[in-house]
């Protein structure tokens, strides 16, 4: 197919993909619920967020998923980097909790979780960040699968049970075919394949395939649950190559929507608007000239081109500011929310 | 069925291609040859052409409901958030956001979803391990967490013998309901309401209480509290938070904020710490914790120097130019000007100023020259030229007597916030502060978002009042995308007269300000300075703040004897909570919790009913951050035995009637009201519909609705649309009209915003002069210095010395008050116990890592946290995010066991002092607010880590 200047996966028709404004993300972690009470309350998945939000800077869900390896080492996509599996104190376990006992039964303890004091958990070091106030930093990310165009679980699964579908790119583990060997928990550099001890599978955030195809009852195509609960509307669903939604004019025609961690290589199908953040203060309580979150550590997420994305920011706010008309301002806003969602502009998917 | 488990062992990738050594052995620590791989179906390219796919249909299968209810959840976070409550195989399965509010204005963001992430796992709670599902009696100390079963007959029954009682022996009063925020679900408000007001028993307040209450706003503006709905915060081009973190405690009206930023607003965040909120902000100002007043003061300072105020709407619609006696500090009188007044109802009461020409005129729309508070039948519009420069001298009928305008008052007052002291006050710079200032004033619309880092201080009123002043200095009021916005805590309610009518049906009201009723069972008056203790006692005395029970004609006052707490967890949340439970619970008798869960009112109480859920009942929902009414219905039926709130004390009030009935027991004659309390009637008085008289007509929950909506000029108003029920199912609905508690009209394509009546219609301001009102020459006022507003330090309740940190209990992300508090999902998300944020330098100087288990103390009590470094504290405070249950801390101490109890004597007035028609008590009007921000601890590592 072709796809002018857009990267699509070989074999794959269409790509899903998603973009998330950091500077609507409010760490409320509705997406998260959204995602948990839909997909990972089934036995074995009660410890998996497939929706994580964590604060940046910090250590994040898994714990340190950044420094366990995964993804390819160039952009050939020959060599995979080497992985490993997170430990279990890495996700931190599902605290389970006496209210019965405390609440019904009279036991003197508090309501805490049971067998002694947590170390770790998906949302641990919330809000802590870096920095030291009055110039502390820290905003939040929410993550699922990027369903990669090259994505190296797939390669990493020596039973060929993780694969792309050809009409949109989601990337899925079979649960019938996977024995758990968790080579893709490996492989994958952002670390979004959990293992279900239980099921002796490996599952994933599946995009909310059923509710994209309109497979309920109601016979109605609905966005990713993360997406359409969202409260502050921060992502756009849609396709990659459909070159007349928002997405691609973000991601290809402005250059403000960037994916995370371009270095692992794998070429994520979710994109991220980079976060600005009030100016530092002085030691005499002024406002100075000087940018809060360094510029360094947004590049360490984002690349290089987190420059000019933010600069193109910029310049489009001040536009509107002085009373002009910004294109991109308005993709930002949820004051157009049929073009939020654009899934249904294929016949063929 | 796929086939993946045919046999044929080669893969076409060599899946070990570019991996490291170590990866060779898998997970599993097996080897690839004894993984069983021999017997697997070739793939040819896992990228676009997987054929196995049919296995997919396993998660298609979880995609799948059976029917669809909608609802929404009685907590008091003014979300009001319609959802869809799914239900598979006869269970709650999840919700997810109905997304059907209607746009009324295409130039906003999307209405839709409001919701947060506590409400998407409400339904967690439908079956929860804390559900109540059948009466419960204490058997065990309260607290115990020891209870027996019992039946609805035996519950009811002991109850009704019990109220019975205390009504035939005089002591109606002594019975307290204490219910919050009816907006939330109204008819469970009144269900208890109603039967307790037919009782002649005591409503309690809640939003003083709460400290929610801005008492600025009654003190300045006259009125309660009114804001605008949040969709006209993207109508400012210039806004700031102001202590109010709306990312964190206003979840579904966070997107206005961000959007606003991406419209060529600028959004400016004043927060102590580099809050939640702070982060999504183009500016951040950090003010030392209680220094917000003078920071306001000092931009107060730099509008009023620099010319940049509003010159017109200061002269037609502040005080700023009535004359005040320099002799006695009182605003000069009509009446003790000669030749003056004439024409007014009541010259005492009409303030003067000078024109033009230097010719003393009376200020129109003054308390004397209006029928009542309201009179939308006068004008303050002006057909001369008011000065705001006067300092002279008058004859008056005391002589010669030197006078001042409130405006030379107050620049002398702001003459102190030079940008030398605001910075070292406050910590904001010099130059930052007063830039922030003008851009304030010279935006075409600005806004102030106002909450509860300002309002939770004891001198909250001086803090409301110097915000005030900038919008009012600047003439940011009145229109949308202006004004001061204060969200914390729901005041009032869209459906006012059908609530009122339905909760209150006889009309005759024991409210209670809270805040005193609690604190004064609570022994504050051997537990408070000399002076707060006089004026409480003066205040109670002179009849302008009420407490029950009554005095009674021999000088005795009964204690308290019986509380009903639905709704809301009294006993948690209370401020002073040591007092409370050592001094205050011992008092009552009978506790009775009417809950759909065991929280620490209930496991305190001594009879605990169980309440259905937020999806098992009929109700309406509504918020003063929107314009919409939407239901409750009921996705599933109620849990064991619960019933509906409503359904609880109606079955309540027929056991009392059954009894009454047989031993035909006379009714009382209500001491303070003109009415008999009949116990015989008091089921067939509860069902009655009091405004067509007919019988029965209320039985149901449904039908109380209905008639709420009905009896409210906003869902059926004269000249408009009938909003039923049945309506509010289909689609949530937009109000047809705001009612008269409202100070704008309601219209069509707009977002609500506030004070129109008065800024754009001209009617006079509810307060004593007519307009708002900067200077209050109340006595107390003066004798306080806080005729006008000022920066005073916050009264310490501990010293300094002794306890050098901060303490502050704001609200946080992962529960609502103390609902979901102890939701699994919810704790499972931060640290699944109490966590204490603190600065790093405060953890290490006292050798706290983060993770570490810490007690955190003063001279009331001690509490046990885990710690949280936040580098984005400020130094010298810590933050414990509020409403952790009592059974959450080992000690059954909890957040509140460190707050004292205390109040601030202003708050406790009338004004004018005889007739209080600018201040008097009411619920939820005016009345003392419960603060607690001017709490000082320190922190100390646990021994004996676990």
């Amino acid at each position: 197919m072709a796809h002018d200047n857009i990267e699509i996966a070989d074999g794959v028709d269409h790509q899903v993909a998603m973009v998330m404004d950091l500077n609507k993300c409010i760490g409320c972690q509705t997406c998260t619920v959204a995602c948990k009470t839909l997909w990972t309350e089934r036995e074995g998945t009660e410890y998996m967020y497939w929706n994580n939000v964590e604060t940046r800077p910090g250590k994040g869900y898994p714990r340190n998923w950044e420094q366990k390896g995964g993804g390819w080492e160039s952009e050939e996509h020959t060599q995979r980097t080497p992985g490993e599996i997170p430990s279990s104190e890495d996700y931190g376990e599902a605290w389970e909790f006496d209210h019965e006992g405390i609440l019904k039964e009279g036991e003197d303890k508090k309501l805490a979780p049971e067998g002694g004091k947590p170390e770790w958990g998906p949302n641990w070091d919330e809000d802590q960040g870096a920095g030291e106030h009055p110039n502390s930093y820290y905003f939040y990310l929410p993550r699922i699968c990027n369903h990669c165009t090259h994505p190296s679980c797939v390669e990493a699964c020596p039973r060929q049970a993780v694969y792309k579908r050809e009409e949109d790119g989601v990337v899925l583990v079979d649960q019938d075919r996977c024995r758990g060997y968790r080579y893709c928990v490996e492989g994958c550099p952002y670390k979004k394949i959990y293992y279900n001890a239980v099921s002796k599978n490996s599952e994933k955030c599946v995009f909310c395939y059923p509710r994209i195809e309109g497979e309920g009852p109601d016979d109605e195509v609905h966005p990713p649950a993360c997406a359409d609960q969202c409260v502050t509307q921060l992502r756009l669903v849609g396709y990659l190559d459909d070159t007349d939604g928002p997405i691609y004019k973000l991601v290809e025609q402005y250059e403000v929507a960037l994916p995370l961690h371009p270095e692992y290589q794998t070429t994520p199908n979710v994109y991220y608007i980079p976060p600005f953040a009030p100016p530092q203060h002085s030691r005499d309580g002024e406002t100075v000239d000087a940018e809060r979150i360094p510029r360094s550590y947004l590049e360490q997420l984002f690349g290089d081109r987190v420059n000019d994305a933010l600069e193109t920011i910029e310049r489009e706010r001040q536009k509107v500011e002085r009373g002009g008309y910004s294109e991109l301002m308005e993709i930002l806003q949820d004051t157009n929310p049929a073009e939020q969602y654009r899934l249904e502009v294929f016949d063929d998917v | 069925m796929s086939s993946n488990d045919d046999p044929d062992d080669v893969s076409r990738r060599d899946f070990m291609k570019g991996v490291g050594v170590a990866s060779v052995v898998g997970a599993t620590g097996a080897t690839i040859a004894q993984q069983g791989m021999n017997h697997l179906e070739l793939v040819d390219d896992p990228i676009g052409s997987y054929p196995y796919r049919d296995w997919e249909d396993f998660y298609r299968e979880e995609w799948d409901w059976d029917s669809i209810a909608r609802s929404t959840h009685s907590v008091n976070c003014t979300g009001s958030c319609s959802w869809d409550v799914y239900v598979k195989n006869g269970q709650v399965w999840r919700e997810q956001q109905a997304n059907d509010y209607p746009r009324f204005d295409e130039d906003l963001p999307d209405p839709n979803p409001r919701g947060c992430q506590k409400g998407a796992c409400y339904s967690d709670y439908v079956d929860a391990e804390q559900r109540v599902k059948y009466p419960l009696k204490r058997t065990g100390e309260r607290g115990d967490g020891q209870w027996k079963r019992i039946s609805w007959d035996e519950a009811l029954r002991e109850i009704a013998e019990h109220v019975i009682n205390e009504v035939t022996e005089g002591r109606y009063d002594a019975i307290s309901g204490f219910t919050p925020i009816p907006a939330m679900s109204p008819v469970s408000f009144a269900s208890g309401t109603r039967l307790i007001n037919l009782l002649g028993g005591v409503s309690h307040s809640f939003y003083d209480w709460y400290s929610d209450l801005p008492p600025g706003q009654p003190i300045t503006w006259g009125h309660q509290t009114d804001n605008a709905e949040s969709a006209d915060w993207y109508n400012a081009d210039y806004i700031i938070a102001w202590g109010s973190n709306v990312n964190v405690t206003r979840i579904p009206d966070a997107k206005y904020f961000l959007d606003a930023g991406y419209d060529g607003a600028k959004r400016v965040g004043i927060f102590s710490d580099y809050s939640q909120t702070a982060i999504h902000t183009d500016e951040w100002l950090s003010p030392n914790p209680g220094t917000d007043t003078a920071l306001a003061l000092g931009m107060a300072r730099t509008i009023a120097e620099e010319g940049l105020y509003d010159e017109d709407h200061l002269k037609e619609q502040s005080d700023m130019p009535l004359l005040v006696r320099a002799d006695t500090g009182k605003f000069l009188r009509a009446s003790e000007v000669p030749g003056l007044g004439e024409d007014v109802d009541d010259p005492e009461k009409v303030m003067v100023m000078q024109d033009g020409e230097g010719e003393l005129r009376i200020a129109p729309g003054s308390l004397g020259d209006r029928e009542a508070k309201y009179d939308d039948s006068k004008s303050i519009e002006l057909d001369f030229d008011p000065q705001l420069d006067v300092e002279t001298e008058v004859t008056t009928t005391d002589g010669q007597v030197p006078v001042r305008s409130v405006w030379v008052n107050l620049n002398e007052e702001l003459s102190n916030y030079t940008p030398e002291y605001v910075a070292e006050e406050t910590g904001v710079g010099e130059q930052t502060h007063q830039k922030i200032a003008r851009e304030f004033a010279e935006a075409d619309a600005a806004k102030i978002i106002h909450g509860k880092g300002i309002n939770d201080w004891y001198h909250n009123d001086l803090g409301n009042r110097a915000v005030q002043l900038l919008v009012t200095l600047t003439g940011h009021i009145g229109r949308n995308g202006t004004g001061v916005d204060h969200y914390v805590g729901q005041e009032k309610i869209w459906t006012f007269n059908g609530w009122k009518t339905l909760s209150f049906p006889t009309g005759s009201v024991r409210g209670v300000p809270t805040t005193l009723w609690t604190y004064f069972h609570g022994g504050i008056l051997n537990n408070t300075d000399e002076d707060t203790r006089s004026k409480i006692l003066k205040s109670v005395n002179e009849g302008w703040m009420p407490v029950y029970p009554e005095k009674r004609e021999d000088g005795f006052r009964p204690e308290p004897t019986t509380m009903f707490v639905w709704r809301g967890n009294f006993f948690n949340q209370a401020k002073g909570n040591v007092a409370i439970e050592e001094v205050l619970w011992p008092k009552l008798d009978l506790v009775v919790d009417i809950n759909f869960r065991l929280d620490s009112t209930a496991l305190y109480a001594d009879i605990v009913l169980p309440a259905a859920s937020h999806y098992e009942k009929t109700d309406l929902n509504m918020t003063d951050m929107h314009t919409y009414v939407h239901p409750f219905t009921p996705a599933v039926e109620p849990l064991g035995e619960a019933k509906t709130d409503w359904q609880i004390f109606r079955e309540l009030a027929a056991k009392i009637q059954e009894i009454a009935e047989r031993r035909s027991i006379d009714s009382v004659q209500d001491r303070k009201f003109d009415r008999e309390i009949d116990l015989q009637s008091v089921h067939d008085d509860y069902v009655r519909d009091w405004a067509t008289g007919e019988e029965g007509a209320l039985e149901d929950d449904e039908a109380a609705a209905e008639y709420i909506l009905e009896h409210s000029e906003e869902s059926n108003p004269e000249d408009g649309d009938h909003i039923t029920f049945a309506d509010t199912v289909e689609q949530p609905q937009r109000f047809e009209a705001a009612g008269d508690h409202w100070t704008s009209d309601l219209e069509d394509d707009k977002a609500y915003a506030p004070w129109k009546d008065f800024v754009q219609d001209k009617e006079p301001w509810p307060t004593f002069t007519g307009r708002q009102q900067y200077y209050i020459d109340h006595d107390w006022f003066l004798e306080y210095g806080e005729q006008l507003p000022t920066h005073k330090r916050p009264p310490e309740q501990q010293d300094q010395r002794e306890y050098p940190l901060r303490y502050n209990t704001p609200h946080g992300r992962w529960s609502i008050h103390s609902t979901w508090r102890d939701s699994e999902k919810m704790l499972r998300l931060n640290r699944g116990e109490p966590v204490v944020f603190i600065h790093p330098d405060d953890a290490q100087r006292r050798g706290i890592e983060d993770g570490d288990r810490v007690e955190i103390y003063n001279d009331l009590s001690e509490i046990e946290a885990i710690a949280k470094i936040y580098p984005s504290s400020e130094p010298g405070t810590v933050r414990m995010w509020f409403a952790w249950e009592k059974y959450q801390f080992p000690n059954r101490e909890n957040f509140n066991s460190l707050i004292p109890m205390y109040m601030k004597p202003t708050q406790l007035v009338q004004y004018p002092e005889d007739s209080g028609e600018h201040l008097h008590f009411f619920p939820n009007f005016w009345g003392p607010t419960g603060v607690n921000s001017d709490v000082r601890c320190d922190v100390r590592p646990k021994g004996g880590e676990d």
